[in-house]
């Protein structure tokens, strides 16, 4: 096997554009965005303020995914009490009526924590992709620099609007310090 | 973008203070409620005892926030504090607000009568040691005393930061509210015991003070989206609490209607359960006949309801949705304690008159006092040392 695969053998994953500080960062975002890039992500040591906005993101789906789980909880813990202590297998406990709501209340809000938790959770893997093991930008000598004072923007090259001239020329109109292709 | 700082006229202008229309509400109220005492005595002592719960409970978890806010050295809330702050100071008119109570609690209250009911005879001297009218006077006099004290002294030494702009003031907020807050919890579930719980003195709930408690602090949040919202439709501290600030006071209002619930119903739920005579008498009577209704509409209006449409992210922004359901909440705080009072005077639900009467009695008083005290000062702590942080807040 030979280590010397020539680069033009390997496939471009990503082009990645380098910034010196969250406010380049930020108008480069901007920029991106209005360019009509979907397939692109925002790199930065620390959470920016207003990012989401900058980088045109919608709302996470992920209230909904815990709201559709809760409800199931919800109805699911209150039909499994009523079923079993009314309908199956009735018995009187001191008087109180078979479909007893109040006493019911406890393991109905314990279900519909516990489903919303999981959906939390859960959900959260699922909408972000994970677990994923490896991911090809971990490819870039200076992205390592993210965890410490450099700021990125990658397009991939699964955007419909990536061609590698075309791209590599609009990332440096946005003020980007370096650029470079990062390879699968 | 940032503000460095205030933009916004923080004078209270005289054209925003509704004084005409709470001096005639209060005026119409007063004398109303003064012909009931003459008329129905009884009635307007339950009544007034309605409405008097009713507005201490906002004042009362204003002090409460006010302290928090303190302790924790949050600057979240900085430029709205003044409006809790007036709430919280003049606690001192309650003291004053609290003597027909005191003078009516042989009426009010079973337990001051020596022979109330042969059956419950053995019971009442057994709780007397507590119980008893010297020491109920003298337990709402130290009550009446820590909050005047702890709502007044937190407000002047705001005014006097707003004055003098020492910030060195700042230290003295915290020096008050600590051990403030330890006394509160105390006082706070101690008073509505004795003027709440103890109207029906057979009965007992550990929780009641932190039932009272939570009612109240869920209360106070909706209270002061009103009053943002108003001075806002007058064209007031626009810039100054911002769309940051109500949008908390919205996680606050939900947060709290959760706690609500949890507190209500731990308290309903145990005694439900373990379904003992002497702890059910209370709820029987107020989950019968046509009390019950009351009790459901309580449920949906501070809970059920609430809790549902401000699970939303986007309503909690809305002003309209959060007006809503702020006016829903106070309304079901008042009819909340309604049905805690009331029911210790009539077994079927009814409204008289003298409920209303009260209501805007006190109502003109208390909101009286809240804009005579606040068209006096600046409407935003403007020399607080967190106001800039809080200005930019979002």
């Amino acid at each position: 096997m030979s280590d010397q695969v020539k680069e033009t053998d390997k496939t471009v994953f990503a082009m990645l554009a380098e910034y010196d500080n969250p406010a380049k960062l930020m108008k480069a975002a901007k920029l991106v965005n209005r360019a009509g890039y979907t397939k692109f992500d925002a790199h930065s040591p620390f959470p920016i303020h207003g990012m989401d906005g900058a980088m045109g993101l919608k709302e996470s789906k992920l209230g909904w995914i815990v709201l559709s789980h809760a409800l199931v909880g919800f109805s699911g813990g209150l039909a499994l009490q009523v079923w079993a202590s009314s309908i199956a297998y009735p018995i009187n406990i001191g008087g109180r009526p078979f479909a007893n709501i109040p006493a019911y209340v406890p393991v109905t809000f314990e279900l519909t924590i516990l489903l919303s938790a999981f959906a939390a959770v859960f959900g959260m893997f699922f909408l972000n992709n994970l677990p994923k093991l490896h991911n090809s930008l971990f490819n870039s000598e200076n992205f390592s620099r993210v965890t410490d004072d450099k700021f990125f923007i990658c397009i991939e090259t699964e955007d419909g609007m990536f061609s590698e001239e075309e791209t590599q020329k609009f990332l440096e109109g946005t003020g980007a310090s370096h650029i470079e292709k990062v390879y699968e | 973008m940032a503000q460095t700082k205030l933009t916004d006229n923080v004078q209270f202008p005289d054209s925003a203070n509704p004084s005409r229309t709470i001096i005639a509400v209060g005026v119409v109220g007063v004398i109303a409620s003064l012909v009931g005492v003459v008329v129905n005595y009884e009635q307007f002592l339950h009544s007034y005892l309605t409405s008097f719960s009713f507005f201490i409970s906002i004042s009362l978890a204003s002090l409460f926030l006010v302290m928090i806010h303190h302790i924790t050295r949050s600057s979240w809330g900085t430029t709205l504090r003044r409006i809790p702050e007036t709430f919280s100071s003049y606690l001192w008119v309650f003291a004053l607000l609290f003597i027909p109570i005191l003078l009516g609690m042989s009426t009010l209250y079973g337990w001051t009568q020596e022979q109330y009911s042969p059956f419950y005879e053995g019971l009442r001297e057994y709780k007397s040691p507590y119980l008893n009218v010297t020491f109920f006077i003298i337990r709402n006099i130290i009550y009446f005393a820590i909050w005047s004290f702890l709502g007044y002294k937190l407000y002047n030494n705001s005014i006097k930061m707003d004055e003098t702009g020492d910030w060195g003031l700042d230290s003295m907020f915290r020096k008050i509210s600590a051990p403030g807050i330890f006394f509160f919890g105390f006082t706070l579930a101690f008073a509505s015991f004795d003027w709440i719980m103890s109207l029906r003195f057979d009965w007992f709930s550990t929780m009641f003070g932190v039932y009272y408690f939570a009612m109240s602090f869920q209360a106070i949040m909706a209270v002061l989206i009103v009053m943002i919202l108003y001075l806002r439709g007058k064209g007031l501290l626009l810039n100054t609490i911002t769309r940051a600030h109500i949008n908390d006071l919205g996680l606050w209002m939900f947060a709290f209607t959760v706690f609500y619930a949890y507190i209500a119903f731990s308290q309903f739920f145990l005694i439900y359960y373990a379904n003992i005579p002497e702890a059910t008498l209370f709820y029987f009577v107020r989950m019968e006949g046509n009390w019950q209704y009351v009790f459901y509409a309580v449920i949906f209006g501070r809970f059920v309801i609430p809790f549902i449409v401000l699970l939303n992210k986007s309503a909690k922004a809305n002003y309209k949705v959060l007006t809503t359901v702020s006016f829903l909440i106070i309304a079901s705080h008042i009819v909340e304690l309604f049905w805690l009072v009331m029911p210790s005077l009539h077994d079927t639900f009814t409204i008289h008159w003298l409920d209303v009467a009260t209501f805007l009695g006190l109502a003109g008083i208390f909101f009286g006092c809240f804009f005579f005290f606040f068209k006096k000062q600046s409407m935003v702590p403007k020399n607080d040392p967190n106001l800039i942080e809080s200005l930019n807040k979002h």
